[in-house]
Protein backbone atom coordinates (compact mmCIF):
# COMPACT_ATOMS: atom_id res chain seq x y z
CA UNK A 1 0.00 0.00 0.00
CA UNK A 2 1.26 3.39 -0.48
CA UNK A 3 2.24 5.63 2.46
CA UNK A 4 0.12 8.64 2.97
CA UNK A 5 3.47 10.41 3.15
CA UNK A 6 6.60 9.60 1.60
CA UNK A 7 10.07 11.30 1.09
CA UNK A 8 13.36 10.08 -0.93
CA UNK A 9 16.13 11.50 -0.54
CA UNK A 10 14.64 14.86 0.54
CA UNK A 11 16.56 18.40 0.74
CA UNK A 12 16.41 20.85 2.27
CA UNK A 13 18.30 24.52 3.62
CA UNK A 14 18.42 27.33 5.33
CA UNK A 15 20.44 29.24 2.97
CA UNK A 16 23.81 27.53 3.04
CA UNK A 17 23.06 25.40 5.65
CA UNK A 18 21.84 22.51 5.22
CA UNK A 19 18.83 21.02 7.24
CA UNK A 20 17.93 17.58 5.58
CA UNK A 21 20.37 15.78 3.76
CA UNK A 22 18.56 13.59 1.60
CA UNK A 23 16.11 12.13 3.53
CA UNK A 24 14.11 9.23 3.25
CA UNK A 25 11.02 8.32 5.59
CA UNK A 26 7.19 6.62 5.39
CA UNK A 27 4.22 7.93 7.39
CA UNK A 28 1.49 5.35 7.14
CA UNK A 29 -1.94 6.25 7.21
CA UNK A 30 -3.87 6.42 10.47
CA UNK A 31 -0.63 6.27 12.71
CA UNK A 32 1.06 8.37 15.16
CA UNK A 33 5.04 8.69 14.34
CA UNK A 34 7.16 10.50 16.57
CA UNK A 35 10.42 12.31 15.17
CA UNK A 36 13.21 12.19 17.24
CA UNK A 37 16.42 13.26 16.73
CA UNK A 38 18.94 16.05 18.34
CA UNK A 39 18.97 19.46 17.61
CA UNK A 40 19.29 20.40 14.49
CA UNK A 41 19.05 17.00 13.54
CA UNK A 42 16.13 18.23 10.85
CA UNK A 43 13.04 17.18 12.88
CA UNK A 44 11.40 20.58 12.49
CA UNK A 45 12.43 21.19 9.15
CA UNK A 46 10.53 18.08 7.83
CA UNK A 47 7.83 19.11 8.96
CA UNK A 48 7.89 22.28 7.99
CA UNK A 49 8.72 20.75 4.52
CA UNK A 50 5.50 18.76 4.31
CA UNK A 51 3.06 21.86 5.48
CA UNK A 52 4.75 23.94 3.00
CA UNK A 53 6.38 26.74 5.15
CA UNK A 54 9.96 25.86 3.62
CA UNK A 55 10.22 24.56 0.15
CA UNK A 56 12.11 21.52 -0.39
CA UNK A 57 15.61 21.82 -1.98
CA UNK A 58 15.92 18.83 -3.99
CA UNK A 59 14.69 14.73 -3.51
CA UNK A 60 10.93 14.01 -3.47
CA UNK A 61 8.05 14.08 -1.41
CA UNK A 62 4.71 12.54 -2.03
CA UNK A 63 1.11 13.00 -0.75
CA UNK A 64 -0.61 9.68 -1.82
CA UNK A 65 2.09 9.22 -4.32
CA UNK A 66 1.72 12.52 -5.32
CA UNK A 67 4.21 15.26 -6.24
CA UNK A 68 3.32 17.66 -2.65
CA UNK A 69 4.78 20.30 -4.31
CA UNK A 70 2.52 20.08 -7.15
CA UNK A 71 -0.91 19.88 -5.88
CA UNK A 72 -2.55 23.19 -5.22
CA UNK A 73 -1.59 24.80 -2.15
CA UNK A 74 -5.07 24.96 -0.65
CA UNK A 75 -6.17 21.68 -1.66
CA UNK A 76 -3.12 20.25 0.92
CA UNK A 77 -3.93 22.87 3.16
CA UNK A 78 -7.37 21.16 3.60
CA UNK A 79 -5.45 17.96 4.47
CA UNK A 80 -2.32 18.66 6.55
CA UNK A 81 -2.50 20.99 10.11
CA UNK A 82 0.63 22.15 11.52
CA UNK A 83 0.81 23.21 15.12
CA UNK A 84 3.44 25.48 15.95
CA UNK A 85 6.14 25.13 19.32
CA UNK A 86 4.66 28.64 19.93
CA UNK A 87 2.61 31.97 19.12
CA UNK A 88 4.52 35.26 19.27
CA UNK A 89 1.30 37.21 18.47
CA UNK A 90 2.33 41.09 17.90
CA UNK A 91 -1.54 42.01 17.18
CA UNK A 92 -4.54 40.87 19.57
CA UNK A 93 -6.41 37.48 17.99
CA UNK A 94 -9.76 35.75 19.48
CA UNK A 95 -8.94 32.91 20.11
CA UNK A 96 -12.51 32.01 18.23
CA UNK A 97 -10.70 34.27 15.13
CA UNK A 98 -7.56 32.04 15.25
CA UNK A 99 -10.01 28.51 15.37
CA UNK A 100 -11.57 30.28 12.53
CA UNK A 101 -8.49 30.37 10.48
CA UNK A 102 -8.35 26.79 9.94
CA UNK A 103 -11.31 26.98 8.14
CA UNK A 104 -9.47 29.36 5.32
CA UNK A 105 -8.22 26.74 2.95
CA UNK A 106 -11.89 25.58 2.58
CA UNK A 107 -13.53 29.14 1.91
CA UNK A 108 -12.94 31.21 -0.76
CA UNK A 109 -10.58 33.92 -0.08
CA UNK A 110 -13.60 36.60 0.07
CA UNK A 111 -16.39 35.23 1.94
CA UNK A 112 -16.80 36.08 5.39
CA UNK A 113 -16.96 33.44 7.76
CA UNK A 114 -20.48 31.21 6.90
CA UNK A 115 -22.18 29.65 10.41
CA UNK A 116 -21.50 26.36 9.30
CA UNK A 117 -17.93 27.71 10.00
CA UNK A 118 -18.96 29.29 13.13
CA UNK A 119 -20.46 25.89 14.40
CA UNK A 120 -17.32 23.90 13.25
CA UNK A 121 -14.76 26.12 15.14
CA UNK A 122 -16.95 25.95 18.18
CA UNK A 123 -17.63 22.48 17.90
CA UNK A 124 -13.43 21.94 17.93
CA UNK A 125 -13.55 24.03 20.63
CA UNK A 126 -15.69 22.17 22.78
CA UNK A 127 -14.22 18.88 21.81
CA UNK A 128 -11.01 20.38 23.19
CA UNK A 129 -12.10 22.00 25.91
CA UNK A 130 -11.50 25.53 25.38
CA UNK A 131 -15.42 26.76 24.38
CA UNK A 132 -14.62 28.83 27.35
CA UNK A 133 -11.95 30.90 25.81
CA UNK A 134 -13.27 31.77 22.32
CA UNK A 135 -13.45 35.70 23.48
CA UNK A 136 -10.21 35.67 24.68
CA UNK A 137 -7.16 37.70 23.52
CA UNK A 138 -5.18 34.55 21.91
CA UNK A 139 -1.52 35.60 22.98
CA UNK A 140 -2.92 36.02 26.74
CA UNK A 141 -3.03 32.52 27.39
CA UNK A 142 -0.84 30.00 28.73
CA UNK A 143 1.28 27.92 26.89
CA UNK A 144 -1.46 25.01 27.56
CA UNK A 145 -4.37 26.97 26.44
CA UNK A 146 -2.57 27.97 23.65
CA UNK A 147 -1.31 24.28 22.35
CA UNK A 148 -4.82 22.91 22.95
CA UNK A 149 -6.86 25.96 21.29
CA UNK A 150 -4.34 24.70 17.97
CA UNK A 151 -5.49 21.50 18.28
CA UNK A 152 -8.76 23.12 18.04
CA UNK A 153 -7.90 24.62 15.16
CA UNK A 154 -6.62 21.09 13.14
CA UNK A 155 -9.72 19.74 13.97
CA UNK A 156 -11.44 23.10 12.59
CA UNK A 157 -9.36 22.57 9.68
CA UNK A 158 -10.64 19.27 9.37
CA UNK A 159 -7.52 17.73 8.02
CA UNK A 160 -6.31 14.23 8.07
CA UNK A 161 -2.66 14.75 8.56
CA UNK A 162 -1.25 16.94 11.46
CA UNK A 163 2.23 17.97 11.85
CA UNK A 164 2.91 18.63 15.49
CA UNK A 165 6.55 20.01 16.92
CA UNK A 166 7.43 19.81 20.19
CA UNK A 167 3.54 19.87 21.25
CA UNK A 168 4.01 18.82 24.96
CA UNK A 169 7.15 20.73 26.20
CA UNK A 170 6.10 23.52 28.75
CA UNK A 171 3.46 21.56 29.74
CA UNK A 172 2.78 21.20 33.39
CA UNK A 173 2.39 17.19 34.00
CA UNK A 174 -1.75 17.92 34.46
CA UNK A 175 -1.77 20.11 31.22
CA UNK A 176 0.47 17.59 29.55
CA UNK A 177 -1.78 14.63 30.29
CA UNK A 178 -4.86 16.50 28.87
CA UNK A 179 -3.23 17.51 26.09
CA UNK A 180 -2.32 14.18 25.15
CA UNK A 181 -5.80 12.80 26.15
CA UNK A 182 -7.27 15.23 23.59
CA UNK A 183 -4.94 14.39 20.70
CA UNK A 184 -5.28 10.08 21.03
CA UNK A 185 -9.15 10.91 21.50
CA UNK A 186 -9.23 12.79 18.19
CA UNK A 187 -6.60 10.21 16.37
CA UNK A 188 -8.50 7.56 17.25
CA UNK A 189 -12.10 9.10 16.04
CA UNK A 190 -10.81 11.32 12.97
CA UNK A 191 -7.90 8.19 12.01
CA UNK A 192 -5.55 11.19 11.64
CA UNK A 193 -2.09 10.50 11.07
CA UNK A 194 0.15 12.32 13.57
CA UNK A 195 3.38 13.53 12.84
CA UNK A 196 5.02 14.06 16.23
CA UNK A 197 8.24 15.98 16.99
CA UNK A 198 9.58 15.84 20.26
CA UNK A 199 12.63 15.14 22.58
CA UNK A 200 10.84 13.00 25.15
CA UNK A 201 11.74 9.09 24.58
CA UNK A 202 9.12 8.02 27.10
CA UNK A 203 6.44 10.07 25.64
CA UNK A 204 7.35 8.34 22.11
CA UNK A 205 7.63 5.12 23.14
CA UNK A 206 4.54 5.60 24.47
CA UNK A 207 1.67 6.74 21.92
CA UNK A 208 3.51 6.46 18.96
CA UNK A 209 2.99 3.40 16.56
CA UNK A 210 6.52 4.11 14.74
CA UNK A 211 9.59 6.27 15.77
CA UNK A 212 11.97 7.84 12.62
CA UNK A 213 15.24 8.50 14.24
CA UNK A 214 17.11 11.57 12.61
CA UNK A 215 20.20 12.17 12.65
CA UNK A 216 22.36 15.08 10.73
CA UNK A 217 19.27 15.51 8.42
CA UNK A 218 18.74 11.84 7.86
CA UNK A 219 17.35 8.57 8.79
CA UNK A 220 19.25 7.07 11.37
CA UNK A 221 16.36 4.07 12.37
CA UNK A 222 12.53 3.63 10.79
CA UNK A 223 10.34 1.68 12.68
CA UNK A 224 8.66 0.46 15.95
CA UNK A 225 9.42 1.66 19.23
CA UNK A 226 10.67 -1.31 20.87
CA UNK A 227 13.31 -1.83 17.98
CA UNK A 228 14.33 1.85 17.60
CA UNK A 229 14.92 3.05 21.07
CA UNK A 230 18.12 0.88 21.40
CA UNK A 231 21.17 1.82 23.12
CA UNK A 232 22.86 1.83 20.35
CA UNK A 233 20.64 3.63 17.86
CA UNK A 234 20.50 6.22 21.01
CA UNK A 235 24.31 6.48 20.89
CA UNK A 236 24.66 7.22 17.39
CA UNK A 237 21.17 9.65 17.55
CA UNK A 238 22.05 12.01 20.84
CA UNK A 239 25.63 10.69 21.81
CA UNK A 240 24.75 9.65 25.14
CA UNK A 241 24.68 6.61 27.35
CA UNK A 242 21.33 4.74 28.32
CA UNK A 243 19.72 1.74 29.91
CA UNK A 244 16.52 0.45 29.08
CA UNK A 245 13.93 -0.25 31.72
CA UNK A 246 10.65 -1.92 31.91
CA UNK A 247 8.51 -1.57 34.60
CA UNK A 248 5.57 -3.44 36.13
CA UNK A 249 3.08 -2.49 33.59
CA UNK A 250 5.43 -3.59 30.86
CA UNK A 251 5.98 -0.18 29.56
CA UNK A 252 9.82 0.55 28.87
CA UNK A 253 11.77 3.29 30.03
CA UNK A 254 14.99 5.24 28.00
CA UNK A 255 16.80 6.31 30.69
CA UNK A 256 20.03 8.65 29.31
CA UNK A 257 22.49 9.01 31.99
CA UNK A 258 25.83 9.79 30.74
CA UNK A 259 27.34 11.43 27.25
CA UNK A 260 29.09 9.15 25.21
CA UNK A 261 33.00 9.70 25.57
CA UNK B 1 -23.75 39.87 16.44
CA UNK B 2 -20.12 39.74 15.21
CA UNK B 3 -21.45 40.88 11.80
CA UNK B 4 -23.55 43.68 13.01
CA UNK B 5 -20.74 45.03 15.17
CA UNK B 6 -18.80 44.76 12.00
CA UNK B 7 -21.04 46.98 10.03
CA UNK B 8 -22.23 49.36 12.98
CA UNK B 9 -18.06 50.33 12.81
CA UNK B 10 -18.08 50.73 9.14
CA UNK B 11 -21.12 52.81 9.73
CA UNK B 12 -19.46 54.98 12.10
CA UNK B 13 -16.33 55.46 10.41
CA UNK B 14 -18.14 56.70 7.16
CA UNK B 15 -20.64 59.07 9.64
CA UNK B 16 -17.21 60.15 10.60
CA UNK B 17 -16.12 61.04 6.94
CA UNK B 18 -19.16 62.52 6.20
CA UNK B 19 -19.41 65.04 8.91
CA UNK B 20 -15.80 65.86 8.04
CA UNK B 21 -16.38 66.27 5.07
CA UNK B 22 -18.82 68.68 5.50
CA UNK B 23 -16.62 70.40 8.07
CA UNK B 24 -13.91 70.75 5.44
CA UNK B 25 -16.35 72.83 3.20
CA UNK B 26 -17.92 75.04 5.20
CA UNK B 27 -14.69 75.72 7.44
CA UNK B 28 -11.91 78.05 5.77
CA UNK B 29 -10.21 82.06 5.86
CA UNK B 30 -13.96 82.69 4.80
CA UNK B 31 -16.74 80.56 6.38
CA UNK B 32 -19.22 78.78 4.01
CA UNK B 33 -22.90 78.38 5.22
CA UNK B 34 -24.96 75.02 3.74
CA UNK B 35 -28.22 76.65 3.53
CA UNK B 36 -26.76 79.83 1.22
CA UNK B 37 -25.19 77.22 -0.79
CA UNK B 38 -28.46 75.27 -1.08
CA UNK B 39 -31.08 78.28 -1.22
CA UNK B 40 -28.55 81.24 -1.18
CA UNK B 41 -29.92 84.03 -3.82
CA UNK B 42 -28.27 86.60 -5.60
CA UNK B 43 -24.84 87.33 -4.18
CA UNK B 44 -25.24 85.43 -1.15
CA UNK B 45 -25.61 82.36 -3.40
CA UNK B 46 -23.32 82.35 -6.16
CA UNK B 47 -20.21 83.22 -3.31
CA UNK B 48 -21.11 80.30 -1.59
CA UNK B 49 -21.16 78.43 -5.00
CA UNK B 50 -18.32 79.45 -6.12
CA UNK B 51 -16.48 78.93 -2.92
CA UNK B 52 -17.75 75.21 -2.78
CA UNK B 53 -16.48 74.72 -6.10
CA UNK B 54 -12.78 75.85 -5.09
CA UNK B 55 -13.14 73.66 -1.59
CA UNK B 56 -14.89 70.29 -2.85
CA UNK B 57 -12.00 69.61 -5.37
CA UNK B 58 -9.28 69.87 -2.50
CA UNK B 59 -11.64 68.07 -0.04
CA UNK B 60 -11.97 65.51 -2.38
CA UNK B 61 -8.04 64.83 -2.87
CA UNK B 62 -7.79 65.30 0.90
CA UNK B 63 -10.14 62.56 1.47
CA UNK B 64 -8.52 60.28 -1.72
CA UNK B 65 -4.88 60.83 -0.24
CA UNK B 66 -5.88 59.98 3.38
CA UNK B 67 -7.49 57.22 2.45
CA UNK B 68 -4.77 55.87 0.34
CA UNK B 69 -1.65 56.59 3.22
CA UNK B 70 -3.89 54.52 5.77
CA UNK B 71 -5.30 51.38 3.28
CA UNK B 72 -1.46 51.30 2.30
CA UNK B 73 -0.29 51.67 5.61
CA UNK B 74 -2.74 48.63 7.59
CA UNK B 75 -2.36 46.46 4.77
CA UNK B 76 1.85 46.47 5.62
CA UNK B 77 1.26 46.23 9.26
CA UNK B 78 -0.42 43.14 8.84
CA UNK B 79 1.73 41.82 6.26
CA UNK B 80 5.31 42.70 7.86
CA UNK B 81 3.24 41.40 11.31
CA UNK B 82 4.73 44.76 12.45
CA UNK B 83 2.81 47.55 13.90
CA UNK B 84 5.77 49.70 13.08
CA UNK B 85 4.94 49.37 9.40
CA UNK B 86 4.32 52.45 6.94
CA UNK B 87 4.78 53.54 3.40
CA UNK B 88 6.64 56.31 5.13
CA UNK B 89 8.91 54.33 7.22
CA UNK B 90 9.31 52.06 4.64
CA UNK B 91 10.80 54.30 2.22
CA UNK B 92 8.23 54.48 -0.63
CA UNK B 93 7.28 58.01 0.14
CA UNK B 94 10.77 59.63 0.38
CA UNK B 95 11.02 57.12 -3.11
CA UNK B 96 8.04 59.35 -4.88
CA UNK B 97 8.96 62.21 -3.60
CA UNK B 98 12.54 62.59 -4.94
CA UNK B 99 11.87 61.17 -8.13
CA UNK B 100 9.16 64.18 -8.42
CA UNK B 101 12.31 67.09 -6.74
CA UNK B 102 14.56 65.68 -9.29
CA UNK B 103 12.56 66.15 -12.16
CA UNK B 104 11.41 69.62 -10.92
CA UNK B 105 15.28 70.24 -10.85
CA UNK B 106 15.83 68.61 -14.60
CA UNK B 107 13.48 71.70 -15.48
CA UNK B 108 10.77 69.04 -16.74
CA UNK B 109 7.56 70.08 -16.81
CA UNK B 110 5.14 70.26 -13.53
CA UNK B 111 2.65 67.84 -15.34
CA UNK B 112 5.74 65.37 -15.40
CA UNK B 113 5.92 65.34 -11.58
CA UNK B 114 3.50 62.80 -10.70
CA UNK B 115 5.20 60.14 -13.79
CA UNK B 116 8.16 60.75 -12.03
CA UNK B 117 6.79 60.22 -8.20
CA UNK B 118 6.03 56.97 -9.49
CA UNK B 119 8.62 56.01 -10.80
CA UNK B 120 10.66 56.68 -7.60
CA UNK B 121 8.10 54.82 -5.42
CA UNK B 122 8.43 52.06 -7.95
CA UNK B 123 12.61 52.00 -8.09
CA UNK B 124 12.33 52.57 -3.97
CA UNK B 125 9.92 49.18 -3.99
CA UNK B 126 11.93 47.40 -5.83
CA UNK B 127 15.13 48.79 -4.47
CA UNK B 128 13.79 48.01 -0.78
CA UNK B 129 12.73 44.38 -1.81
CA UNK B 130 15.59 43.48 -3.32
CA UNK B 131 17.56 44.75 -0.34
CA UNK B 132 15.16 42.71 2.00
CA UNK B 133 15.53 39.32 -0.54
CA UNK B 134 17.61 37.34 1.43
CA UNK B 135 17.87 33.46 0.20
CA UNK B 136 15.28 34.18 -2.15
CA UNK B 137 12.47 34.87 -0.04
CA UNK B 138 11.27 38.63 1.03
CA UNK B 139 12.81 38.73 4.42
CA UNK B 140 10.34 40.95 6.41
CA UNK B 141 12.84 41.93 9.02
CA UNK B 142 14.93 42.67 7.08
CA UNK B 143 11.95 44.90 4.46
CA UNK B 144 12.03 47.20 7.70
CA UNK B 145 15.88 47.60 7.53
CA UNK B 146 15.92 48.11 3.89
CA UNK B 147 13.17 50.64 4.29
CA UNK B 148 14.97 52.52 6.95
CA UNK B 149 18.11 52.90 4.67
CA UNK B 150 15.99 53.88 1.59
CA UNK B 151 14.48 56.75 3.94
CA UNK B 152 17.87 57.81 5.26
CA UNK B 153 19.20 57.96 1.34
CA UNK B 154 15.95 59.63 -0.11
CA UNK B 155 15.96 62.28 2.73
CA UNK B 156 19.90 62.98 2.32
CA UNK B 157 19.07 62.99 -1.93
CA UNK B 158 16.22 65.52 -1.20
CA UNK B 159 18.26 67.76 0.72
CA UNK B 160 21.07 67.86 -1.48
CA UNK B 161 18.96 68.54 -4.44
CA UNK B 162 17.32 71.41 -2.44
CA UNK B 163 20.40 72.81 -1.46
CA UNK B 164 21.42 73.44 -5.10
CA UNK B 165 18.16 74.45 -6.44
CA UNK B 166 17.06 78.02 -6.34
CA UNK B 167 13.93 80.16 -6.75
CA UNK B 168 10.77 78.13 -7.92
CA UNK B 169 12.07 74.66 -8.12
CA UNK B 170 13.06 75.43 -4.26
CA UNK B 171 9.12 76.16 -3.64
CA UNK B 172 7.95 72.95 -5.52
CA UNK B 173 10.76 71.02 -3.33
CA UNK B 174 9.02 72.28 -0.39
CA UNK B 175 5.75 71.01 -1.38
CA UNK B 176 7.20 67.58 -2.20
CA UNK B 177 9.07 67.50 1.33
CA UNK B 178 6.55 68.26 3.02
CA UNK B 179 2.97 67.41 1.87
CA UNK B 180 0.51 70.32 0.54
CA UNK B 181 -3.06 70.48 -0.52
CA UNK B 182 -3.03 73.74 -1.96
CA UNK B 183 -2.77 73.10 -5.62
CA UNK B 184 -5.84 70.68 -5.59
CA UNK B 185 -8.36 70.85 -8.52
CA UNK B 186 -10.83 68.54 -9.51
CA UNK B 187 -9.03 66.96 -12.58
CA UNK B 188 -5.77 66.03 -9.65
CA UNK B 189 -8.57 64.24 -8.04
CA UNK B 190 -10.18 62.89 -10.71
CA UNK B 191 -6.57 61.38 -12.06
CA UNK B 192 -5.84 59.66 -8.72
CA UNK B 193 -9.22 58.26 -7.89
CA UNK B 194 -8.76 55.46 -10.79
CA UNK B 195 -5.21 54.34 -8.56
CA UNK B 196 -6.82 54.54 -5.69
CA UNK B 197 -9.65 52.44 -6.47
CA UNK B 198 -7.27 49.75 -8.54
CA UNK B 199 -4.98 49.39 -6.13
CA UNK B 200 -7.16 49.87 -3.11
CA UNK B 201 -9.56 47.06 -4.67
CA UNK B 202 -6.68 44.50 -4.56
CA UNK B 203 -5.80 45.60 -0.77
CA UNK B 204 -9.33 44.90 0.36
CA UNK B 205 -9.60 41.13 -1.58
CA UNK B 206 -6.45 40.91 0.15
CA UNK B 207 -8.05 41.11 3.52
CA UNK B 208 -8.50 37.36 4.38
CA UNK B 209 -4.95 36.78 3.78
CA UNK B 210 -3.67 38.94 5.28
CA UNK B 211 -6.08 37.73 8.06
CA UNK B 212 -3.68 34.86 8.14
CA UNK B 213 -0.32 37.07 7.75
CA UNK B 214 -0.50 39.24 10.96
CA UNK B 215 -0.57 35.77 12.62
CA UNK B 216 3.06 34.99 10.83
CA UNK B 217 3.93 34.27 7.26
CA UNK B 218 4.17 30.29 8.94
CA UNK B 219 0.57 30.64 9.60
CA UNK B 220 -0.56 31.79 6.37
CA UNK B 221 1.77 29.45 4.27
CA UNK B 222 0.21 26.63 6.32
CA UNK B 223 -2.67 27.64 5.60
CA UNK B 224 -3.03 27.27 1.83
CA UNK B 225 -1.15 31.24 1.23
CA UNK B 226 1.47 31.24 -1.37
CA UNK B 227 3.10 33.48 0.72
CA UNK B 228 5.91 35.02 -1.64
CA UNK B 229 2.98 36.29 -4.41
CA UNK B 230 1.14 37.55 -1.57
CA UNK B 231 4.01 39.44 -0.69
CA UNK B 232 4.33 41.18 -4.07
CA UNK B 233 1.06 41.78 -4.67
CA UNK B 234 0.30 43.80 -1.83
CA UNK B 235 3.70 45.50 -1.26
CA UNK B 236 3.10 46.64 -4.97
CA UNK B 237 -0.63 47.54 -4.29
CA UNK B 238 0.94 49.48 -1.31
CA UNK B 239 3.24 51.34 -2.96
CA UNK B 240 1.05 52.10 -6.13
CA UNK B 241 -1.28 53.84 -3.18
CA UNK B 242 1.59 55.40 -1.77
CA UNK B 243 2.95 56.88 -4.92
CA UNK B 244 -0.61 57.94 -6.37
CA UNK B 245 -1.06 59.80 -2.89
CA UNK B 246 2.84 61.84 -3.19
CA UNK B 247 2.17 62.16 -6.48
CA UNK B 248 -0.67 64.48 -6.34
CA UNK B 249 0.23 65.85 -2.29
CA UNK B 250 3.96 65.27 -1.56
CA UNK B 251 5.06 63.69 1.42
CA UNK B 252 2.89 63.30 4.14
CA UNK B 253 3.46 61.21 7.13
CA UNK B 254 1.97 59.73 9.97
CA UNK B 255 -1.37 59.18 8.40
CA UNK B 256 -0.27 55.67 7.36
CA UNK B 257 1.00 54.56 10.66
CA UNK B 258 -1.36 56.50 13.39
CA UNK B 259 -4.54 55.74 11.50
CA UNK B 260 -4.80 51.97 11.43
CA UNK B 261 -3.49 51.77 14.90
CA UNK B 262 -6.32 54.00 15.95
CA UNK B 263 -8.69 51.78 14.12
CA UNK B 264 -7.67 49.06 15.47
CA UNK B 265 -8.61 49.92 19.25
CA UNK B 266 -12.30 50.50 18.37
CA UNK B 267 -12.66 47.76 15.50
CA UNK B 268 -10.36 45.23 16.07
CA UNK B 269 -7.62 43.22 14.01
CA UNK B 270 -9.45 41.77 11.26
CA UNK B 271 -8.95 42.75 8.20
CA UNK B 272 -12.08 42.39 6.62
CA UNK B 273 -13.42 45.31 8.91
CA UNK B 274 -10.37 46.77 9.75
CA UNK B 275 -8.95 47.97 5.85
CA UNK B 276 -11.86 49.49 5.14
CA UNK B 277 -12.45 51.59 8.50
CA UNK B 278 -8.61 52.40 8.39
CA UNK B 279 -9.35 53.74 4.67
CA UNK B 280 -12.36 56.31 5.93
CA UNK B 281 -10.95 57.41 8.91
CA UNK B 282 -7.88 58.05 7.30
CA UNK B 283 -10.02 59.81 4.49
CA UNK B 284 -11.43 61.03 7.75
CA UNK B 285 -8.08 62.43 8.98
CA UNK B 286 -6.63 64.31 6.08
CA UNK B 287 -9.82 66.22 5.37
CA UNK B 288 -9.56 67.70 9.43
CA UNK B 289 -6.05 68.44 9.06
CA UNK B 290 -6.34 69.97 5.58
CA UNK B 291 -9.44 72.48 6.91
CA UNK B 292 -6.88 72.86 10.63
CA UNK B 293 -4.41 73.87 8.09
CA UNK B 294 -6.09 76.79 5.63
CA UNK B 295 -7.96 77.99 8.75
CA UNK B 296 -5.95 78.18 11.77
CA UNK B 297 -3.40 81.05 10.62
CA UNK B 298 -5.76 82.29 7.71
CA UNK B 299 -4.73 83.47 4.86
CA UNK B 300 -1.51 81.73 5.67
CA UNK B 301 -1.36 78.07 5.06
CA UNK B 302 0.37 75.47 7.15
CA UNK B 303 2.16 72.55 5.51
CA UNK B 304 -0.38 69.40 5.52
CA UNK B 305 2.46 66.93 6.45
CA UNK B 306 3.49 69.37 9.33
CA UNK B 307 0.16 69.27 10.72
CA UNK B 308 -0.45 65.34 10.34
CA UNK B 309 3.17 64.65 12.05
CA UNK B 310 2.09 67.02 15.10
CA UNK B 311 -0.55 65.49 15.72
CA UNK B 312 0.07 62.11 14.98
CA UNK B 313 3.94 62.07 16.84
CA UNK B 314 2.34 63.14 20.70
CA UNK B 315 -0.81 60.40 19.87
CA UNK B 316 1.48 57.97 18.85
CA UNK B 317 3.58 58.41 21.87
CA UNK B 318 0.70 58.54 24.32
CA UNK B 319 -0.33 55.31 22.66
CA UNK B 320 3.28 53.56 22.92
CA UNK B 321 2.56 55.00 26.72
CA UNK B 322 -0.77 53.28 26.86
CA UNK B 323 0.07 50.14 25.74
CA UNK B 324 4.19 49.45 26.03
Amino acid sequence: MTPLVESRGLLASYGPTPALRGLDASFPRGEIVAVLGENGSGKSTLLKVIARIVPAAGGELFLEGRPLAQLPRRETARRIAYVPQSLDLVFPIRCLDLVLQGRAPHDSAFSADSPEDLERARAAMRSCDVEALAERDASALSGGEQRRVFLARALAQEAEIWLLDEPASGLDPRHRLEFLEILGRTHRERRTTVLLVTHEMDLAGEIADRILLLSGGRTLAEGAPAEVLTQQNLRRAFSVESRVEVDAAGRRRIVPFAPTR
Amino acid sequence: MIQARRKSVVAAALLLLAVFIVLGITVGGVPLSFRDLWSGRGMEGDTARLLASLRFPRVALAAIVGACLALAGAALQALLKNPLADPFLLGTSGGAATGAALAALAGLSPLLSPPAAFAGAVVSSFGVAALARRRGRLDLQRLLLAGLIANAFFSALLLLVFSVASGEAARTMLFWMMGSLSDATAGKAAALLPYAVAAGAVLLLSASRLNLFAVGEENAAALGVDIEKSKRIVFLAASLLTGAAVAFAGVIGFVGLLVPHAARAVAGNDQRVLLPVSALCGAALLVAADAFARTAFAPAELPIGAVTASIGAPLFAWMLLRNP
